[in-house]
């Protein structure tokens, strides 16, 4: 029963995930947990595997060894097709660079998500629109919108299929601050409402407003910081506590700290 | 997620719905991309266009050269064989079974009768022709006639080897004797009946050296206006010359049923140079047709591949964004197949009108006919332009869904 509950309350587990490239390792040997509800930032230099780590979360690739589970679902021998059947229904992803289809408006954009899952609605698309408050540019080219804007559609047609996680690979890396700003409210008030959220940043201020970050360094997990200490207590009640140290020591390898805890 | 229950009318409004926005962004991709658009549409035109006015051209100039074949005069000959029913020649009622015969291939035909009578004039003998001259003008267009042709009893038309030796010109006359088969010695008769030369003709052949009649005048010079034959009949033709549509095998056909009708007493021959050569020069148009044909197919397939590849690489990030939404490698490949087929009809209308006014343009200039709407030809060319559009797109697409949207996503 306890097991059962772990599964439930855990979405995402990645159990020893490697991910190799010839000679290189992208990933090295990854443990991670997240419970439902929980936002986590990840954070590391250019190069130490936080993309390759964030496209195996959106089931965009497959590890080299280790398992994957979402939902209690191993995912990491599916095919393609199942594959994108599973990102479709459990993933809502937003980019840096927004990729929105720019011969579509904002609300056929937000359309297109819908279509690709299961029914276009369009009320439904407006809301989506209206939550992140663009309702009045619903029908714009996403030309004709700011930088800012074209995320919030990104967010919002992320949104729009109720994922179980939103994703979001450094999700303010080309706004101002005004609305980097928007983009974290709005990430909050996901947040409030229970979405887990797992964002990818260089940023510290981005890092900083999720309840637990962290580090990455030449594909081992090296570091772990918590911001809200009720979130730890809750995560470590469900999944133990964390080996891991924190970000003062960012070289200490993974395997150090590993030994450091059988100890 | 908990499943949710869906009546039929919940199942009819979402295929609505999904079908609505499928062609919002089949329409998004078309009139918002509309360089790219145009470029595709354009190379479908260019192909359609061309197919059109070919195909209108190999229709139109086989039937040209068919009949500018028969203006070279007859294709099948029918002569008497003197004896039985035409021992008095070809008599107008066999003319009309013969000609019954001929047009029951199927094949369009125009014909003339000849009866031959040996004429003496200044003391030399030639050949006089009786003819209906409506008949032969008809269907000997490349006769090159000065003057006129007879129309009056005792107008003659007359070879220009003729004229030179008589030393006539058209206007003035000439006594025309009537030798009959038994005559001997009437060389030295000078008595004849007076006729009026109208016209001389020449054609490099025969007819240089022929005197040419209305049937009355020469039934009046032979004594035979107003009398009877031997079975109370004047003497009919001694050929019909046909120039039937028919060619080929179909000619050699008819010749065949002709001579197997013995109780006809006639002797069909084919005018094999004339047949051979319009059959020969049909294949040869046909031939050229289809390996053009297949050219602008492969050039056409080349041009929209090329628009549809480069597409298809502009819309890279846009492609892997639709598989990381979920899109399935068929939805993406249905997508850009209804793109490229309407790209296809619309170049194939627009290639249909563009062909039909260039087609009119040049069947009238060049080659002087006239030419009528072809809808059946236009829906086929706009047929064959959307699917050649359809094919082009195979390699394109399946590079599209070879697309990893992990590669083309990733922001470094």
């Amino acid at each position: 029963m306890e097991n059962e509950k772990q599964s439930s309350d855990v979405v995402l587990h990645l159990d020893h995930v490697s991910k190799i490239y010839g000679e290189l390792h992208a990933l090295d040997d990854l443990t991670l947990s997240v419970p439902r509800g929980q936002w986590l930032s990840i954070v590391g230099s250019s190069g130490s595997g936080k993309t390759t780590l964030m496209n195996i979360i959106a089931c965009l690739d497959t590890p080299s060894r280790g398992s994957v589970v979402l939902r209690g679902v191993d995912v990491s021998g599916l095919r393609e097709r199942e594959l994108a059947d599973v990102r479709k229904n459990v993933i809502g992803l937003v980019f840096q660079k927004f990729y929105l289809v720019q011969h579509l408006t904002a609300l056929e954009n937000v359309m297109t998500a819908q279509y690709y899952h299961s029914v276009v609605d369009e009320s439904q698309a407006l809301d989506a629109l209206r939550q992140v408050g663009l309702e009045d540019r619903a029908h714009h080219l996403p030309s004709q919108l700011s930088g800012g804007e074209q995320q919030r559609v990104c967010i919002a047609r992320a949104l729009i299929n109720c994922p179980e996680i939103l994703l979001a690979d450094e999700p303010t890396g080309n706004l101002d601050e005004a609305n980097e700003h928007i983009v974290l409210d709005l990430f909050k008030r996901l947040h409030e409402q229970g979405t887990t959220i797992i964002v990818v940043t260089h940023d510290s201020t981005v890092a900083s407003q999720a309840q637990r970050e962290i580090m990455l360094n030449h594909g081992k997990l090296v570091g772990e910081q918590w911001n809200d200490e009720a979130a730890r207590e809750e995560y470590e009640a469900l999944v133990g506590s964390s080996s891991l140290g924190t970000f003062d020591d960012p070289t200490k390898s993974a395997k150090d700290t590993l030994s450091g805890s059988e100890e | 997620m908990e499943d949710k229950v869906y009546t039929a009318a919940d199942l009819k409004r979402r295929e609505r719905a999904n079908r609505a926005m499928f062609w919002t962004m089949i329409r998004g991709a078309i009139l918002r991309r509309r360089s790219r658009a145009i470029m595709a549409v354009i190379a479908s035109l260019v192909g359609a266009a061309t197919l059109f006015v070919l195909v209108m051209v190999c229709i139109v100039v086989p039937a040209q050269m068919t009949e500018e074949m028969r203006a070279y005069g007859a294709n099948l000959v029918v002569t008497s064989n003197q004896t039985g029913a035409t021992e008095n020649g070809i008599q107008k009622d066999m003319v009309e079974h013969t000609t019954e015969m001929v047009r029951a291939t199927g094949f369009g035909e125009t014909h003339a009768t000849y009866r031959y009578d040996t004429v003496r004039v200044n003391s030399a003998s030639y050949q006089m022709a009786g003819i209906n001259p409506n008949e032969v003008r008809s269907m000997n267009k490349f006769w090159d006639v000065t003057g006129s042709w007879p129309s009056a009893e005792n107008q003659v038309l007359i070879g220009t080897d003729v004229a030179e030796r008589l030393s006539v010109k058209i206007g003035q006359s000439i006594t025309v004797g009537y030798v009959e088969d038994d005559a001997v010695n009437t060389i030295l008769d000078t008595e004849g009946t007076r006729m009026q030369v109208v016209g001389t003709v020449s054609t490099g052949g025969n007819e240089d050296s022929m005197l040419y009649v209305t049937n009355a005048t020469l039934d009046a010079l032979t004594g035979q206006n107003g009398q009877s034959g031997q079975n109370g009949q004047s003497r009919g033709a001694d050929v019909i010359e046909y120039s039937s549509e028919a060619s080929g095998a179909d000619l050699d056909k008819l010749v065949t049923n002709i001579n197997d009708m013995k109780s006809m007493n006639v002797t069909a021959q084919a005018v094999s140079k004339i047949s051979q050569a319009n059959a020969s020069i049909i294949a040869m148009l046909t031939t050229l047709f289809w390996i053009i044909s297949l050219v602008i197919v492969a050039l056409t397939l080349v041009g929209v591949s090329t628009t549809m590849t480069s597409i298809v690489s502009q819309r890279r990030n846009e492609i892997g964004l639709r598989k990381a939404l979920g899109a399935s490698n068929r939805s993406i490949a249905v997508e850009f197949y209804v793109e490229s087929a309407l790209y296809g009809v619309a170049g194939g209308l627009l290639g249909v009108l563009v062909g039909s006014g260039v087609a009119w343009v040049l069947i009238r200039t060049v080659f002087d006919r006239e030419t009528s709407v072809n809808v059946g030809l236009g829906a086929a060319c706009v047929a064959v332009a959307a699917l050649i559009a359809v094919v082009a797109s195979i390699l394109p697409v399946r590079k599209a869904s070879r697309i990893d949207p992990a590669v083309v996503l990733r922001e470094e």
